[in-house]
């Protein structure tokens, strides 16, 4: 535990992390601004793909279809949210690290990638999955997605 | 501007005002409330965009895009309106003496009108609605004005914070 918050100290006195935090607010409104836009775009393609999994909306079209586009959406908005939360992380490694919204927030990231992968990816990659399938990996993806955000923007709060 | 002030200031420290400020709970949920609704309503109307700029589910008609689509819009706008009125009444004073804030309305209204005259122009053309194969340059243009506006509107939003008066 101690040794972990040694390294991440490290990190962020070293020459990266202490330019990251001393170079005024603008780093941190720009990574502010990549998190959130990336986040929005990633959240996008879940909802599209959700709704479509639980029949509603785009029905003329397969969720199979329409998850070969949001795909390349919902991991470049990860991509973004999660270059630019690192640099945030280490601009203040202590602020987060002690934070329980920002530990569930990883718990929840965590989830949520490795059940896209493992789960939400597969049934979308059939042309016609099981319809009960297709409605409980949509609720678990959309509440999973939903819940990061929702722990994301409590951390400022607790 | 100070009667906008004065009207926010009011509404802060309002009993309701006070107490939404300080709950434990309530604040933070109408913040995730306010992101998830613009999850929901600019994102989907992001995915909207790429399909009017042609990058995104091509073979499906814009109309049916459009059609499918708005209720999910329109529901994650309520969320986001309700959520940020209750922002306002909480932290308004707060917020009001930042440039971002006015800024970030400018933004709004013009991407509502680009909205509104894609709708009531543009996705009434012939092109459109037959989902021909060359589409007027406009919807191209439009779905470029509105992915600008729409970023340019969250930009300020998280600026706020960060450009005090």
């Amino acid at each position: 535990m101690s040794l972990t918050l040694d390294i991440l100290n490290a990190i962020q006195h070293s020459v990266v992390g202490q330019s990251i935090a001393k170079s005024d607010h603008l780093v941190g409104a720009t990574a502010q601004i990549f998190h959130v836009l990336g986040f929005i775009i990633l959240l996008a393609a879940v909802v599209l793909t959700s709704l479509r999994l639980l029949g509603h909306g785009l029905t003329d079209r397969t969720a199979q279809q329409i998850s070969r586009e949001t795909n390349r959406l919902l991991w470049l908005g990860l991509a973004s949210a999660v270059i630019s939360g690192i640099v945030m992380f280490f601009s203040a490694v202590e602020l987060y690290y002690f934070n329980p919204a920002f530990k569930l927030k990883i718990v929840l990231l965590l989830a949520a990638v490795v059940l896209q992968i493992l789960w939400f990816r597969k049934v979308l990659a059939q042309e016609t999955p099981n319809a009960q399938l297709a409605r409980s990996s949509a609720v678990f993806s959309l509440l999973l997605w939903f819940g990061v955000g929702i722990a994301g923007r409590s951390i400022g709060f607790v | 501007m100070s009667l906008i002030l004065d009207f926010a200031q009011s509404l802060q420290d309002s009993g309701f005002g006070t107490a939404l400020a300080e709950s434990r709970y309530a604040f933070p949920l109408v913040e995730a409330a306010h992101l998830l609704g613009l999850s929901i309503s600019v994102g989907l109307i992001f995915l909207t965009d790429l399909r009017l700029i042609g990058r995104f589910l091509t073979n499906v008609p814009i109309p049916v895009v459009l059609r499918q689509l708005r209720p999910w819009v329109l529901s994650g706008f309520a969320v986001t309106f309700i959520s940020g009125v209750l922002l306002f009444i909480a932290e308004g004073a707060t917020v009001v003496i930042s440039p971002a804030f006015p800024a970030k309305f400018v933004f709004i209204a013009l991407a509502g009108l680009n909205a509104l005259y894609f709708e009531l122009r543009l996705a009434r053309l012939a092109p459109v609605v037959e989902h021909q194969a060359v589409l007027p340059v406009g919807v191209r243009y439009a779905g470029l004005a509105s992915i600008g506006l729409w970023t340019a509107t969250i930009i300020a939003g998280r600026l706020i914070p960060y450009l005090p008066g």
